[in-house]
């Protein structure tokens, strides 16, 4: 497998969707290569941190808001 | 979905406000987070948040208990977005901005940090990652649904889901690369990123 391929199978691998040769080939290519080693620490770290949202507060309770709308069109 | 949502649902649609409140209670905060992960734009996004709570109010009773409550409901605020993306033009970000990170020893910094550095990635994701991709990108990473729960509210097949999940992650990726964005290096932390000022 060249680096571009095994680039391009990144999120399937990350999802374990690949099958068994693919996955040897690609873990192969990693083990002797750095530079995609290090890409695919880098796309992981992307995932993980977006995996890590802390849920905000909503502004307001929405049902109030519709005690009036709800009989009208809503005023915006 | 369970008993007890089943009977608050229909109950909601016989008109019993107090069904009603705790059904949208139960939600309004996942539907809020999940219209900012989408725009990015909280001021934007509690709009968009309460005209979907008003649509789901006006058609309640058309609602056939086919999926979870959560589901229909992100459906609709999911087309709300859609509409909106139409209607509104792109917003082009034009600031660069550096910044050094703090040292380890800084610790309160550093967890400052990491959550700069994830609305950075969320905001190269909101800027940089077509809707078609970026939906159900947050979906999977940022809102953990499987492939089957996606596929219910965007109605797509799961083949299609699969997909298009795939293709925004390495269109993600790539924006990083071509970014030359340094964040994520073991050793250097100096971070060049986009839109880091509107945080």
């Amino acid at each position: 497998m060249k680096c571009k391929e095994v680039r391009s199978l990144f999120s399937e691998f990350y999802n374990r969707e690949l099958n068994q040769q693919a996955i040897k080939l690609l873990e192969e290519h990693l083990s002797g290569c750095s530079e995609c080693q290090e890409e695919y620490l880098r796309f992981k770290k992307i995932l993980k941190i977006l995996g890590k949202w802390k849920p905000l507060d909503t502004p307001c309770n929405y049902l109030n808001g519709m005690k009036s709308a709800g009989k009208t069109k809503v005023d915006r | 979905m369970t008993a007890d949502e089943i009977c608050l649902i229909e109950r909601a649609k016989e008109g019993d406000r107090e069904a009603l409140n705790d059904l949208f209670s139960r939600e309004q905060k996942y539907i809020f987070n999940l219209m900012v992960q989408l725009t990015g734009e909280p001021a934007l996004a509690d709009d968009l948040t309460q005209e979907a709570f008003l649509l789901a109010y006006q058609n309640l009773k058309k609602f056939r208990l086919q999926s979870s409550f959560r589901t229909w409901l992100s459906k609709i605020a999911i087309n709300q977005f859609l509409k909106e993306c139409k209607q509104k033009p792109k917003h082009v970000p034009l600031c660069f901005e550096e910044i050094k990170i703090p040292s380890e020893k800084y610790h309160l910094e550093r967890i400052v940090f990491k959550r700069e550095l994830q609305q950075c990635i969320l905001h190269s994701l909101q800027q940089h990652v077509p809707k078609k991709y970026r939906t159900a990108l947050i979906l999977r990473d940022l809102q953990n649904l499987s492939y089957r729960e996606i596929s219910e509210v965007l109605s797509w097949s799961i083949g299609k889901v699969k997909t298009r999940i795939h293709r925004g992650r390495k269109i993600l990726r790539a924006y990083f690369v071509s970014s030359k964005c340094k964040a994520f290096a073991e050793k250097d932390y100096l971070c060049i990123c986009e839109g880091i000022l509107e945080l």
